[in-house]
């Protein structure tokens, strides 16, 4: 009996543990969409794109990091796991294109880390991280000159 | 009729375990799935189309738009569109909706679900003057902007000058 107990609530708290795609959209909606905008398409000079783009970071193992530690990500409201929730659904609904065939998902463990070391400088960093990409990956490259 | 009955049991059960050994239920879900998926993605269910914006639910509701205390506007801070020449859907002509905007949630009394309104502004003219409505409820310091309605949410605007609010449903809340 108690060891079905155990059972009963290890699968509970598995459910609770899983990812939930409704929930990650929800959480984007909330906190995310007010200046992402509905399709994560950004706006022009002020917020910047992430869909059929973020994934580029993706390529550079400081890219993967700063996707976590850009202040918006890293002071968010949202706690590790929903951030790490939201994240691995955004690059998969939003930028799936852009990743590396080498992708794998965040984790919770590796967003609580990062996000307790935000980055101070986003803009220059972004900037920085994504020319040393572009610098191997022409389609990124292409993408940038269309963004200036 | 009971060697038909014994013929029928015979010849199912030989079909089912000759199945069971050739097959497995993960491939048989697999390509269950595919087909399902792929037949949605080739050929549409329906003749709709199926945009974010087709997808946001039409709550039922209740009371005056133009009133403060209207349920859509339980975080804003502002002058009602509705009051203004527009609607809590849409801008008064001669102003421009800005994109970027400042969302939160509301519970709606008809059926007591909890939507996402987004408060987009109304920008391009001077303020408008009628039906200020400030409720507030989840409205946060500056100092945390993104739940901030304090500030001018017009910004992605080419005229920053704040003329009203609206209070879009754009999808339901999930309950915790």
């Amino acid at each position: 009996m108690i060891l079905r107990l155990v059972v009963l609530s290890l699968m509970f708290a598995a459910v609770h543990a899983t990812a939930d795609d409704e929930r990650a959209h929800v959480n984007y909606m909330l906190h995310c969409q007010g200046c992402h905008l509905p399709q994560a398409e950004g706006f022009a000079g002020r917020v910047p794109p992430m869909k059929d783009f973020v994934g580029f970071f993706l390529h550079s193992a400081e890219g993967r990091d700063f996707l976590i530690r850009v202040p918006g990500v890293a002071h968010s409201a949202l706690d590790d796991f929903e951030i790490t929730e939201l994240m691995n659904w955004l690059l998969q609904s939003f930028s799936a294109a852009q990743l590396p065939a080498t992708f794998t998902p965040f984790t919770v463990d590796e967003v609580a880390g990062l996000r307790r070391d935000p980055e101070s400088a986003p803009e220059a960093a972004r900037n920085e991280i994504l020319s040393k990409i572009a610098a191997d990956l022409p389609t990124l490259a292409v993408a940038l000159a269309h963004e200036e | 009729m009971n060697w038909l009955d014994k013929w029928l049991d015979r010849s199912v059960e030989k079909t089912t375990r000759g199945l069971a050994q050739r097959t497995s239920r993960r491939g048989f879900l697999g390509k269950f799935a595919g087909a399902v998926i792929g037949g949605a993605a080739t050929v549409p269910l329906l003749p709709v189309a199926r945009s974010q914006e087709a997808a946001t639910p039409a709550p039922l509701e209740e009371g005056d738009a133009n009133s403060c205390d209207y349920w859509r506007y339980c975080a804003i801070d502002g002058f009602l569109c509705g009051c203004c020449g527009g609607s809590m859907n849409s801008c008064p002509p001669g102003t421009e909706m800005s994109p970027i905007t400042w969302i939160g949630t509301c519970e709606n009394p008809v059926d007591g679900q909890n939507y996402i309104i987004s408060y987009n502004d109304c920008c391009g003219k001077a303020s408008c003057g009628n039906c200020l409505c400030q409720r507030n409820e989840g409205d946060r310091p500056v100092y945390n902007p993104r739940v901030a309605n304090d500030l001018n949410w017009c910004l992605g605007t080419t005229s920053a000058a704040y003329h009203c609010s609206t209070a879009i449903v754009i999808g339901a809340a999930l309950d915790d």
